[in-house]
């Protein structure tokens, strides 16, 4: 059984056909790279997969649960988390409020209390190690901390699938291994399928991600293991343009 | 257990204010007016922070639930004054009335216009005011534009002398009592999900969606929670202290520009911060009117936009982020 399976997407906005058919399939604890260059539609499925948006053809599956036109706030409970591209803190809270809050809404949430949901965001807080911060406000974060602080605010959900909407962009090198390390470990131990997008095949999604799904123009050209997602001549079109001719 | 101790500490400064304008109008003579007034400040900003400092939203129509909080109180006393058994539990009546009637128009304006974003929900929230006003004048519903009067009935309730203490000094002190309830409503709400929840979506709506909460929910939640608290304030200080209701005089939008720069001024969602905001507002208002009667609004107006520039956050909003990590810090949220 697939975790999440998108059948024939199709998302337009008036005359521009932004997710074009997409069909996939994400199982459990899988760790997929989504790539495209800019506006290849990968926000866009982000958001249809988030339920920010419902598509106008198709239909989303998550656990076998048809929640095509399910609002995004009852998906997150089911086990749906997501960071933003350009880090959205609630920035008058402190960094363990803001983590708190995905302990408190999320899977957990039925569950917990907001005293229990503090215990968790620490835990929390401690594992993405912003255990200095954690009592600052989130507004006055730098933009990594504001990084790891969403992807500790998505992870208090405990989410079983994780989308990471261009996590990694304007991080330093050095930082995106350690970043990619400690994503790839949380995965596997915590069990969550991590979608990752990116703007470019970089480094960081040939080093964590076992499948590569590749958008251009709305459409998927290639959905393969990572090595021959890399070498496919689509691929390469897409990023470096046709081949001269002979 | 240990942190739970610490968590409502942050009323004893609001209690404390409310403690100290009481006592300092009951034993200094002639300030009672001027506490009641202060008092009647701090109530509406306690109760409008619940909305507006909590949620981020400004609603332009927020007097029209002290208009229907005072009609439910007068209409309970023209109606009930004759049936002798009741006796004073016409006032308890009149006083759920007014939270019934403001918690329904509140679920009827909610529903509809909580679906809307920042600006458009203002701009919808202006007509309800209005509007509600002119279909009681224009449908002669309650009366009409005539209004109630209800002297004689309060009299025949509670007897002249009774009726007369009520209405300067009960009536002022149930507002004291409202608006110290409104004041621990607020941090209960403070401390539970619903506060979480709130400051969530005030800071970013759609991140708080994709985390699972359903933000129109939370809304009503705060916006029905602060309407009835206004119809508690309408009704204790409208109804019971001036014994009538004529409909320009209750649905006027002046008390909800009022009510915005009180919250403003002491810093939105805090929970010191209306009560800090009705005191400057009420304290200026006063002496602004004596000292230089006709041009207070020329001098209230900068000193508005001195302490806006001045503390973007609110005076509480400045305090709180001073103090954060002080021992006081616990006490002003």
């Amino acid at each position: 059984m697939a975790l999440l399976k998108l059948e024939e997407v199709t998302k337009r906005f008036g005359g521009l056909v932004a997710v074009n058919a997409v069909s996939l399939e994400i199982d459990a604890g899988e760790f997929v790279g989504i790539v495209g260059p800019n506006g290849s539609g990968k926000t866009t499925l982000f958001n249809v997969i988030s339920g920010v948006f419902f598509p106008e053809e198709g239909r989303v599956f998550f656990e076998d649960k048809d929640v095509t036109r399910l609002p995004p706030f009852k998906r997150a409970p089911l086990g749906i988390g997501r960071t933003f591209q350009i880090p959205r803190p609630f920035a008058s809270a402190s960094v363990r409020e803001n983590v708190a809050v995905g302990a408190m809404f999320g899977v957990l949430g039925p569950e917990v209390n907001v005293n229990e949901s503090l215990k968790i965001a620490d835990q929390i807080i401690e594992r993405v190690g912003l255990q200095e911060h954690r009592d600052k406000q989130a507004g006055t974060l730098t933009p990594v901390e504001k990084k790891l602080m969403e992807i500790a605010r998505a992870l208090a959900m405990k989410p079983k699938l994780l989308l990471m909407d261009e996590a990694m962009a304007g991080m330093h090198p050095s930082d995106i291994d350690g970043m990619v390390a400690f994503i790839k470990n949380l995965a596997r131990d915590e069990g969550i399928a991590v979608v990752a997008m990116v703007e470019h095949i970089m480094r960081a999604v040939v080093g964590m991600a076992e499948k590569v799904i590749v958008l251009d123009q709305g459409s998927k050209i290639v959905d393969a293991p990572t090595k021959q997602a890399l070498e496919d001549p689509k691929v390469i079109e897409v990023y470096l343009g046709h081949p001269p001719e002979e | 257990m240990k942190k739970d101790t610490g968590k409502y500490l942050p009323l004893i400064p609001v209690f404390a204010v409310y403690l100290v304008l009481f006592l300092m109008g009951k034993n200094m003579s002639g300030m009672w007016q001027l506490m009641a007034m202060l008092l009647f400040y701090c109530a509406l900003g306690q109760a409008f922070n619940i909305f507006l400092g909590m949620t981020g939203y400004v609603d332009f129509g927020y007097v029209a639930f002290m208009g229907v909080g005072t009609y439910g109180m007068a209409l309970s006393i023209v109606h009930l004054a004759h049936y002798e058994v009741l006796g004073a539990w016409v006032i308890v009546i009149g006083f759920i009335m007014a939270i019934l009637f403001s918690t329904i128009l509140s679920l009827a304006v909610g529903a509809v216009a909580l679906r809307l974003r920042g600006a458009y929900f203002a701009i919808a929230t202006i007509g309800v005011n209005e509007g509600f006003r002119f279909l009681i004048e224009g449908a002669r519903i309650w009366n009409g534009s005539e209004g109630l009067i209800f002297m004689g009935e309060l009299n025949q309730i509670l007897g002249r002398e009774a009726a007369s203490v009520l209405a300067t000094f009960w009536a002022d002190v149930m507002v004291l009592v409202i608006a110290a309830l409104a004041a621990a409503v607020t941090l209960v709400y403070m401390r539970s999900k619903i506060g979480y929840a709130l400051t969530a979506l005030r800071e970013d709506e759609d991140a708080a969606k994709v985390m699972g909460i359903n933000v129109t929910k939370f809304k009503i939640v705060a916006f029905v929670t602060s309407a009835s608290f206004a119809g508690l304030v309408g009704a204790s200080t409208w109804a019971l202290k001036t014994p009538y209701v004529f409909p320009p005089e209750v649905f006027e939008i002046h008390y909800t520009i009022e009510a915005i720069i009180i919250v403003l001024l002491g810093g939105a969602g805090t929970l010191l911060g209306p009560v800090a905001g009705g005191l400057i507002y009420g304290l200026s208002k006063y002496y602004l009117s004596i000292f230089l009667p006709g041009f207070q609004l020329l001098i209230f107006a900068p000193i508005i936009i001195c302490i806006i520039v001045l503390f973007p956050e609110g005076v509480v909003g400045m305090l709180k982020k001073r103090l954060r990590d002080t021992a006081l810090g616990r006490y002003i949220v």
